[in-house]
């Protein structure tokens, strides 16, 4: 079945009839519990005087600010703020719906990517962060301990060790994210291990 | 006069709703009360709580009636409070009972003949959305049934696009499983 094919079966898919009293109904039983409940939305809207809005606002800011403050600390260098990847939701959620099947969640010019393994034989391990520009262009991955991606036509193993620390070993360059020098030739690496960083 | 896109009757209905006239909203609600009890019913399974869940939304939009500006259709704006207020609903049902609500999900639909499905592809369709995690099954409902593009549906979703296309891949994936013995053209 293709994705047309799947498409039709579903928009063919109608609902139970809703039956005619209902319909007539359902208005009415609307207003009578606004009327119970609720005062007009003009009066609703002037619930909240003005100064408990201005302190409301303040005490987000602060919240922002003291989140901000934090997170500064836990990271020594940003994840970029346009990277999708960079969202925690997304990469739980499809951690979720593969479980021990994804091999590389990958970001580049052509868009998302998944790479799953067939066989559901990728072991549990906290996921890991790559980004890697090569001057023009910049992929962003999010993979595990143990397993390839593929780089400027490179394969890449990407390793974590017991602390956090992140090793990229590629067929002509090994760059590790403990060590200041980077020997990744014309490469830009960024690596972070996901479980020691709060996005 | 400033275009809006709503239609020049409902924005008068929404102006005689908002100075408190109950008639002028319960048009409203009649005009719309079909698309939202179909969201609700997709996104449930079930007409009483779809029925309930179409209330509390009607309800919700006339609290907010005054933060509606006019910059969408009214209609999506309403979809927009109905298909959130269905995936809060399933995170309370869950958090209120995990077992007994996925077996619900699970049986509501394939153990209740009665439940007025037109006919038998209709039901095994409500069948297999109900087996879908429910963001996965709003992404599906927003995009297929209420015809939004993947950032429409983002919006009404607030979420990243990105997540929209995850989301309808994965659901359409697990649909195709589930729906693999239907004849297909």
């Amino acid at each position: 079945m293709n994705k047309n094919e799947l498409d039709s079966i579903l928009k063919k898919a109608r609902l139970p009839e809703i039956a005619e009293d209902s319909l007539e109904m359902f208005p009415r039983r609307v207003v009578a519990r606004l009327n119970r409940n609720d005062p007009p939305p003009r009066a609703a809207r002037s619930f909240l005087p003005r100064l408990a809005w201005i302190a409301v606002l303040a005490a987000c800011a602060a919240i922002a600010f003291a989140i901000g403050q934090w997170r500064g600390r836990m990271e020594t260098s940003a994840i970029p703020a346009t990277d999708t990847l960079a969202s925690a939701k997304l990469i739980h959620e499809m951690m979720a719906m593969f479980p021990n099947q994804i091999r590389a969640i990958v970001q580049d010019d052509s868009g998302l990517k998944l790479v799953l393994s067939d066989t559901g034989d990728v072991p549990a391990s906290p996921p890991l962060y790559v980004r890697i520009c090569d001057g023009q262009h910049c992929s962003s991955f999010v993979t595990f301990s143990g397993q390839e991606i593929q780089v400027d036509g490179q394969t890449i193993t990407v390793l974590s060790d017991r602390r956090g620390g992140i090793i990229l070993a590629g067929t002509q360059f090994v760059w590790s994210s403990t060590e200041r020098s980077p020997a990744a030739g014309h490469l830009k690496i960024e690596a972070k291990n996901l479980a020691f960083v709060a996005m | 006069m400033a275009h809006t896109a709503a239609t020049n009757d409902e924005s008068k209905l929404i102006e005689l709703s908002l100075s408190g006239d109950p008639e002028a909203y319960a048009a409203l609600v009649r005009s719309h009360q079909k698309m939202i009890r179909a969201i609700t019913f997709r996104m449930t399974g079930s007409p009483d709580d779809a029925e309930e869940l179409a209330q509390d939304a009607f309800v919700r939009a006339y609290r907010h009636l005054a933060s509606f500006n006019g910059h969408s259709k009214f209609s999506t704006w309403l979809c927009k409070i109905a298909i959130n207020l269905s995936l809060d609903w399933r995170r309370r049902e869950n958090r209120r009972d995990n077992l007994h609500s996925q077996w619900a999900a699970e049986t509501a639909s394939e153990n209740n003949p009665g439940a007025g499905f037109p006919d038998e592809l209709s039901r095994r369709v409500q069948a297999a959305l109900d087996r879908l995690p429910a963001k996965q099954r709003a992404a599906i409902v927003l995009t297929i049934y209420e015809n939004q593009s993947h950032a429409e549906a983002a919006k009404t979703l607030g979420c990243a696009e990105t997540a929209v296309s995850w989301r309808v891949f994965a659901a359409r994936r697990r649909l195709k499983r589930l729906l693999k013995d239907l004849p297909h053209e």
